[in-house]
């Protein structure tokens, strides 16, 4: 198991009149090379479960497990691990500060210790996994790149960590509708080629039903569901309870099947969903 | 997070808090030039005694109080020694080589101990009790006369009001900046001043960028409201005098005269 948590728990402000617990008992394990998603409202803990994922939160209660170990054990070293778990933020774009797009993108595996030749290996490969020209964007400035741009060169800027484990918080959020198809679709091969694991967590359902194998469902700071999509979304009462919703192809799949019809419901994607209906008409 | 207490406000009911901050401002004012016409330890006494009937209406819990007074405890200190070991003058009261504590030096000292540690209790004792929005519409009022100098009161009123506002988003902002950076192996925590005050880099480059977005954001908004300060601007808290507010300014002009006219 590549990374496991038991009964973890953590509370904001323990103590004051602000207490708020945001994670209450959460037990969950991922294996390696898996793509998960996270999904849950605003306010659900699913960015603060993560955070604990790559040690920059600490526990209330229970522990964080990386390849068997504890992480906050005094014989781990912090540093590496959050370069072994990359967790990139919402907006990333706002974690930018060089004056060079290569220099951004440098910082993290400076951290790590690596220069010379390594270094720009690394930027290279962070780059291309991203879909950018070295050539073209090293010297450039981080601040007058597009808003898509930002985001790549800020990702680029995690990948060249090279990490086994790389958490997404809503890496779509604000982008045009192709700009996401296009992010949505290096993330998966991200997953495919370079075999990275892959915690996806966001709100919309959609993308993550057909990316991810397992998603796990937050509220309220507890893990209320977990399974593949298929098995999720048969929950659908639950899902709607605590305030999501289906994704609109399934949730038309599942009216159909619930009117009668012979049907399955277990597809993603617009063509599935498409021939399956296309047959069902044939068919009369 | 880490939660800040913001020029320490309390809320509550209490007499201290329903003066009307012009009132508490004018007061202050007043207390301070008062504090500062002290002449003898019996004055002390008798200014020591109205600040602490003060903090008693206030009904502000004293541990509280006490932990806004620790950081100028260090000021005061500093302050006590430099005036026991470099004024001069009167009985010599203990000597070690060159270094000797005269009568002069242990007066002035704890004189001034005396002075700014209630001066720092007076000061306490408003900005605990008093809402930071209360305030600026305070100073913006009691800026009104000077108007015609060209002075902005309402600008500078409004200026503070939005700094108020955007302290806690910008520490929600850093927070979530310094994430980003230690997630990218960012070190905070070790190494020498120098060192430290380097890998801030990261922390405020970020941090500026989205305070001057947000600056630019927040302009457009105001502009799109045709916001316009100043002139004919109705208030949305009005600012309103009661018995309880001449009460205060009488006893605080009160407890000047006594200050002048006795010598104390």
């Amino acid at each position: 198991m590549l990374i496991e948590t038991k009964n973890l728990a953590h509370v904001y402000m323990p103590g004051t009149p602000f207490q708020v617990e945001a994670l209450q008992g959460v037990s969950l394990e991922i294996e390696r090379g898996e793509f998960v998603g996270i999904i849950g409202e605003t306010g659900s803990g699913k960015s603060t479960f993560v955070q604990h994922l790559n040690g920059l939160l600490k526990p209330t209660s229970g522990e964080v497990l990386f390849d068997g170990h504890n992480i906050w054990t005094k014989a781990n070293n912090m540093r590496k691990h959050r370069s072994r778990i990359a967790l990139l933020f919402q907006f990333p774009e706002h974690q930018l500060f060089e004056e060079t797009v290569f220099k951004d993108i440098a910082f993290g595996p400076r951290n790590l210790g690596l220069g010379g030749e390594e270094l720009e290996k690394r930027v290279r490969y962070g780059l291309e996994l991203m879909g950018l020209d070295f050539k073209l964007y090293k010297d450039r400035s981080p601040f007058n790149l597009s808003g898509g741009e930002k985001r790549r060169v800020a990702m680029a800027g995690i990948l060249a960590m090279e990490p086994e484990v790389i958490i997404l918080d809503e890496p779509t959020a604000g982008m045009d509708p192709s700009g996401r198809r296009q992010l949505l679709e290096q993330i998966k091969r991200l997953h495919s080629e370079q075999n990275l694991t892959v915690i996806l967590v966001t709100h919309n359902m959609e993308d993550v039903s057909r990316l991810a194998g397992r998603l796990f469902v937050f509220s309220g700071g507890r893990l209320v569901l977990e399974g593949t999509p298929v098995d999720v979304f048969k929950s659908a009462e639950t899902i709607k309870e605590i305030g999501l919703e289906l994704p609109p192809l399934t949730e038309l799949l599942q009216e159909l099947k619930k009117s009668g019809k012979d049907i399955s419901t277990d597809l993603f994607s617009v063509e599935d969903v498409g021939r399956e209906i296309l047959q069902l008409y044939r068919e009369g | 997070m880490r939660s800040i207490t913001l020029g320490h406000y309390l809320p509550g009911n209490s007499l201290l808090h329903r003066l009307d901050p012009r009132v508490k401002l004018v007061s202050l004012l007043i207390m301070i030039v008062a504090l500062f016409m002290v002449k003898t330890f019996l004055g002390f006494i008798l200014f020591g005694s109205f600040v602490f009937f003060i903090f008693v209406s206030s009904r502000l819990p004293w541990r509280y109080f006490l932990r806004g007074l620790r950081p100028v405890l260090y000021i005061v200190l500093f302050t006590l020694i430099l005036h026991f070991l470099f004024t001069k003058g009167g009985q010599v009261y203990w000597r070690l080589g060159p270094v000797t504590i005269e009568e002069a030096g242990v007066f002035l000292g704890t004189f001034m101990t005396l002075r700014l540690i209630l001066l720092v209790i007076t000061t306490l004792l408003i900005t605990l009790t008093t809402s930071p929005i209360s305030f600026a519409d305070g100073i913006e009022f009691l800026l009104r006369p000077f108007r015609r100098l060209g002075v902005p009161g309402h600008e500078i009123a409004m200026m503070m009001t939005i700094a108020l506002r955007f302290i806690p988003t910008l520490m929600e902002e850093s927070d979530k900046i310094r994430k980003a950076q230690m997630a990218r192996g960012a070190d905070f925590e070790t190494g020498n001043i120098l060192r430290r005050a380097g890998n801030l880099v990261p922390l405020l480059v970020p941090l500026f960028v989205s305070a001057f977005r947000r600056a630019d954001e927040l302009a457009i908004a105001m502009e799109a409201r045709c916001y316009r300060g100043g002139e004919n601007r109705t208030k949305m808290r009005k600012l309103y005098t009661q018995r309880l507010d001449y009460f205060g300014i009488l006893t605080v002009t009160g407890l000047i005269i006594i200050i002048i006219v006795t010598g104390v």
